[in-house]
């Protein structure tokens, strides 16, 4: 099921609170301290980071999904990241580069596109074509 | 449209993306010098836009695991972006069980390579506002000729040009990924980075894994907090219950105010029943106390109602 974004929003902000206490009373149950908060013990992350990298892993399985990610590979990619990580691609990943991606261009605009990227090739800014020897 | 612009749009469009469907390359026919020491990497040709999954296969090949980038194509790509992001070769890294460690910039990347351990490299091979991003493998530096030797593509020990490879690793932030066995500390690595590195492969539930990582650091930094309660940790989740123990007072013995160690050996201890002790080390972690105080009373109420 989806929802808006601003429902989902507002469900977080319900149900943080109630996470936080749902945390400080799991650390009854098992009181091994992470070995990832010790690592960052410098810049120790609170519980608010932690309900943050919580929601993050969830907005960042939308999107793979949404990507044409199957939802269990989604969840298995998300699972094998950080919370710091998360956190951070949560942020950015439509922006994120896709090694691969290809550059949807209009016909019209590529004789252009040709012209200055030959001359980028030869000049040695880009490597484009394979037929420019470059000066190395 | 005549046939000369006709050919162009076909040499634009096969030269799009990461397909890099190149008919022919005279730089790929030139070998790269006999004086470059080039680190044996195993060569995967890329197939359409899938140059995630080939530069991950060559990398987990390197390191010890036989694998075809079809095998992995399912874990590193995302169809609808036509590609991997970086993320995703990081994950996909650590369920096979190999550190994925992140490096940035050239002097990291001339270490790594000088070490023996190859690199995957996203570049924009395009420009900024027409952006063409590949992911390749760093296999060698050739200081004669000013080249970095790269497979890419369907390329094996591609050189290229210096300048060339500094403006594509560069609109791409210099980033670069070892996927490095769990013993093998990286070379540019300092205890705070390959812990966190380890952390990530216990964080993806390859507890065995991150325990190898954590045994090297150990080794490499023998005064190492961090490393040994990363130990313990897997050693608990695997369930060696003994071998945390020891773990963990190895921890105590090199760093008696750890107030962490002294928890964790409460917690461990008072799951065994051993309710005394139990109770003696959370009270030391108590008094100890740190950023983790509240952690360190749930655990001795916690025994103590037991």
């Amino acid at each position: 099921m989806r929802f808006p974004k601003t429902f989902a929003k507002a469900v977080a902000v319900v149900v943080a609170p109630a996470l936080l206490v749902c945390m400080t009373a799991q650390s009854t149950a098992a009181a091994m301290v992470s070995t990832a908060r010790v690592v960052a013990a410098a810049a120790q992350p609170d519980a608010r980071a932690a309900v943050n990298a919580f929601i993050a892993r969830g907005d960042v399985q939308d999107v793979m999904t949404r990507w044409g990610v199957d939802p269990e590979e989604a969840n298995a990619r998300v699972a094998a990241l950080t919370d710091e990580e998360v956190s951070d691609l949560a942020a950015r990943i439509e922006a994120m580069p896709a090694g691969g991606e290809v550059v949807g261009i209009i016909v019209g605009a590529i004789l252009l596109v040709f012209f200055v990227l030959l001359l980028t090739d030869l000049l040695g800014l880009t490597d484009i074509f394979p037929f420019i020897k470059k000066k190395h | 449209m005549g046939s000369r612009s006709a050919l162009l749009v076909v040499a634009i469009a096969s030269s799009m993306g990461c397909a890099t469907a190149r008919i022919h390359d005279e730089r790929s026919a030139a070998p790269s010098s006999p004086s470059a020491p080039v680190i044996a990497v195993p060569f995967h040709a890329q197939e359409a836009y899938e140059c995630g999954p080939a530069a991950l296969a060559m990398t987990l090949g390197w390191s010890g695991l036989e694998i075809a980038p079809a095998d992995i194509v399912g874990e590193v790509f995302t169809p609808g972006r036509k590609g991997s992001i970086q993320t995703d070769l990081v994950a996909a890294a650590r369920r096979r069980d190999r550190v994925a460690y992140v490096v940035h910039g050239r002097d990291e990347l001339l270490a790594e390579i000088a070490a023996g351990n190859p690199v995957i490299v996203l570049q924009n091979l395009g420009l900024s506002w027409l952006p063409r991003w590949h992911y390749a493998v760093a296999v060698g530096h050739d200081t004669t000729r000013g080249a970095f030797v790269l497979h890419s593509g369907r390329d094996a020990n591609r050189a290229v040009g210096e300048a060339t490879f500094a403006h594509t690793w560069r609109r791409a932030d210099e980033w670069g990924l070892l996927t490095l066995p769990p013993e093998r500390i990286a070379a540019t690595a300092d205890e705070q980075r390959w812990l966190a590195a380890g952390v990530g492969l216990e964080q993806a539930g390859r507890v065995q894994a991150a325990g190898a990582a954590y045994g090297a650091a150990i080794k490499r930094w023998p005064e190492s907090l961090a490393a040994r309660i990363g130990l313990a940790n897997v050693e608990y989740a695997g369930g060696d219950f003994a071998a945390a123990e020891r773990s963990l007072r190895s921890a105590i013995a090199g760093h008696p105010t750890a107030a962490v160690a002294w928890n964790n050996l409460a917690q461990l201890l008072g799951e065994r029943g051993r309710k005394t002790e139990a109770i003696e080390a959370a009270r030391r972690a108590v008094a100890l106390g740190g950023p983790d105080i509240d952690v360190y009373k749930d655990t001795l109420e916690a025994i103590e109602r037991r």
